[in-house]
């Protein structure tokens, strides 16, 4: 399964909507890493990932999310995930990551 | 009647192995969790066992492909062991064994992208041992019971 990807800059609130559908594994992994690298040089902001359809993710994804956070955190911004999987959740727990990024609902 | 006892016959437990030669290739790694996926819900295992499971064994895979010698034209090897209660997962690299035995829990602290994946695979499944034989490559045993979710 691939993963798609749907990025939106919202001017009003100065932020990433960023909507992951599918699978980040090893093989779509560079797909997302360009994805942060390109959205952070154009704007430095607060990405928001709706993880709603986001049905796996592993190392190699949240390897991503951590060199995407400490770039935003420079400049006081984050990462916020919401609608996220109990399995997900699940790995965001145990990895302590939930207590790094932002988890909403 | 009959469907019944159809339905018992399908779910028999029997000690079987299932081995898999898989390209050196990140594109395969879906493949297996697929396997994996299958086999698991044949034994019984539930669906946050599975995601686990499946969780894990690519994050061994991962691990293979990365660390293990990086030509595609090989390949590494995945064992199923299947028991009545339990699922032993072999998956061997023929790399140079570079993986560390000594791992470490992450320190937020310090954040780092990688080496998480010998964590996670240590959290989510219930035995994990990782065998680094000089030159040899490295083998990643693991085994997750039915119904024995923490």
């Amino acid at each position: 399964m691939a993963l798609m990807i749907n990025k939106k800059y919202n001017e009003q609130d100065q932020i990433w909507n960023l909507e992951l559908s599918g699978e980040v594994d090893i093989y779509t992994v560079e797909k997302l890493k360009e994805t942060f690298n390109k959205i952070i040089e154009e704007k430095k902001e607060t990405i928001r990932i709706d993880a709603n359809n986001l049905d796996y993710i592993d190392s190699t994804g949240l390897g991503v999310l951590i060199g995407a956070f400490k770039k935003l955190k420079i400049e006081e911004k984050t990462i916020i995930i919401y609608n996220i999987k109990p399995s997900i959740k699940k790995l965001l727990n145990i990895t302590g990551l939930d207590k790094i990024f932002t988890i909403e609902g | 009647m009959v469907d019944v006892k159809e339905q018992i016959n399908m779910n028999k437990k029997s000690n079987d192995v299932i081995t898999l030669s898989v390209p050196n290739k990140p594109e395969y790694v879906s493949v297996i969790r697929l396997t994996v996926s299958g086999i698991a819900n044949r034994m019984g295992f539930d669906i946050e066992e599975i995601e686990d499971i499946k969780v894990a064994i690519s994050e061994a895979c991962t691990n293979a492909i990365t660390h293990g010698i990086c030509e595609e034209e090989n390949k590494f090897v995945v064992d199923f062991f299947t028991e009545e209660e339990k699922l032993t997962i072999y998956v061997y690299d023929n790399g140079k064994g570079c993986l560390s035995s000594n791992i470490k829990t992450p320190n937020i602290g310090e954040l780092k992208e990688g080496g998480l994946g010998v964590f996670i695979i240590k959290s989510l499944m219930d035995d994990v041992e990782i065998t680094s034989n000089n030159g040899k490559g490295t083998v990643i045993k693991m085994t997750k019971r039915v119904g024995d979710d923490v």
